[in-house]
């Protein structure tokens, strides 16, 4: 086949036609990247140049919808949700009003809206992303309608992130709870995200203590794992949602085998001022909780001493190096502990002691 | 929020520079002699608490008032911040308007000084 090809009288010709069919090919691939670039930096410049004229009519016109152009493809779009996303994400009060309302007014959330139903995943993604930078109370139903419909986890997963920045009342974390039980994988970051927002929100709405009243309803629901328990107090720590502070203290005392519900709780409860739960948390089984109650130990309105020497002793290094610390933070009784230790039979007490004078020393 | 702060100090009467990231950020004190600095944390290149530090470290710009404006709301970043030696620590989402208001303060503060 070679042989014959390369015996034609036309081979130099298939030959030629061939290399200016790939230079030309080339050529064409070179200037449509070119004019895609090009493209592409216009279409950013055109970007920035709106986002300031909205930003800066956001700020200077009561009523910025009046001097504003509606938006009419898809960079204009982008611009404006960047430009309205921005001012609410860093601004509460009058400049946040108005964003919301430019939103309303141009049609930008239908345009959105509409978008969240494209055959492509990706682009309802981002179409819910931006809904949800929006925090319009109108989306909610919304988003729980295409929550219902959408088969893409990455979208679902989206979705239940918006809606945990609308929540206002009972019914809505019932609810997200029941979207969040329905996806097919949760981090620990993810969940404590979803009931961060939903405290903030639910501050924001005046209702922080429906966040306790949920805390109480879940308590002893067996169908809610108890790491979904745990994010949920985490979060509590995170948003400083002081009025759960009972419910949290219920689940200190209940959940005592599950250390990490416990160390949640700790965290939390020390933030919100309850110092109590330090001493109990030193006598713990795991090792994790101990190690928790060493890091608060400073705060503790008890008489930590005698406990804190004993830890020096304990069979986990970690405990013993933190309670070195923790005595160090004492001030003079527990460095004058330290010099005690330091001097000891237990070489693994004397070095964790030792170790902590250092750094005390290091830091004056 | 660089273009919001701009139009709307701006338009509150102050001269305002902005800089994309912290070592922008130490050129334009350097060029310009703020009498007062806001800050986010989270900037490309050298974020605000470093910028913070190194600000209040040097003769010159030690006590220029630093206001430090970010979504972090953990206490050990406040405490770092007012470690530092910021004059406030402001968490996001804030009132501009309010902001406004200690802006004013703490520069007339500073004429009376």
């Amino acid at each position: 086949m070679l042989d014959q090809l390369t015996h034609s009288p036309h081979f130099y010709h298939y030959l030629y036609l061939a290399v200016a069919f790939l230079a030309a090919f080339n050529i064409l691939e070179v200037l449509f990247l070119l004019v895609h670039k090009t493209r592409m930096e216009r279409n950013e410049i055109r970007k920035e140049a709106l986002k300031r004229r909205v930003s800066t009519a956001i700020v200077t016109v009561t009523d910025p919808a009046e001097i504003l152009p509606e938006p009419s493809d898809y960079v204009e779009y982008a611009a404006y949700s960047e430009a309205i996303s921005s001012v609410l994400e860093s601004f509460e009060g009058e400049l946040a009003q108005r964003a919301s309302g430019l939103v309303r007014k141009l049609g930008i959330d239908s345009y959105y809206r509409s978008m969240a139903r494209d055959a492509v995943w990706y682009k309802r993604a981002s179409a819910i992303d931006t809904l949800s930078a929006f925090r319009l109370p109108h989306n909610r139903e919304f988003f729980l309608a295409v929550f219902r419909s959408e088969a893409s986890a990455d979208v679902r997963y989206r979705i239940v992130f918006g809606l945990s920045l609308l929540a206002r009342g009972s019914e809505d974390i019932v609810a997200i709870s029941k979207a969040l039980s329905s996806l097919p994988y949760l981090t620990a970051k993810y969940t404590e995200d979803i009931f961060f927002n939903i405290i903030t929100a639910l501050k924001l709405a005046g209702k922080e203590e429906d966040f306790g009243k949920f805390l109480t309803a879940i308590m002893n629901d067996a169908s809610i794992r108890p790491l979904i328990k745990r994010d949920c107090i985490a979060a509590c720590h995170a948003a400083a949602c002081e009025r759960a502070a009972t419910v949290v203290k219920r689940y200190f005392l209940t959940f005592k085998h599950e250390p990490e519900i416990l160390i949640a709780c700790v965290r939390s409860l020390v933030r919100m001022g309850n110092f109590d739960v330090i001493h109990e948390a030193l006598f713990h089984p795991d090792w994790r909780v101990r190690l928790t109650g060493l890091k608060y130990a400073h705060l503790s309105k008890d008489d930590l001493l005698k406990d804190l020497k004993r830890l020096l002793h304990d069979s986990n290094y970690h405990i013993r190096v933190n309670a070195g610390q923790a005595l160090a933070r004492l001030g003079a009784p527990g460095a004058q502990a330290l010099r005690e230790a330091a001097g000891a039979d237990d070489k693994f007490a004397a070095e964790a002691a030792a170790y902590a004078l250092t750094l005390a020393e290091a830091a004056r | 929020m660089l273009l919001i702060f701009k139009a709307y100090l701006s338009k509150a009467g102050h001269e305002v520079v902005t800089a994309i990231d912290g070592m922008a950020g130490l050129e334009k004190v350097a060029a310009f002699g703020p009498e007062l600095i806001i800050l986010d944390v989270n900037m490309p290149r050298m974020s605000g608490f470093e910028m913070a530090k190194q600000l209040k470290e040097t003769e010159a710009t030690k006590d220029i008032p630093i206001f430090i404006m970010t979504s972090l709301k953990q206490e050990a970043n406040i405490k770092k911040g007012y470690d530092l030696g910021i004059e406030e620590y402001i968490t996001k989402p804030t009132n501009i308007e309010h902001l406004k208001l200690k802006i004013n303060k703490f520069l007339e503060r500073k004429k009376t000084c």
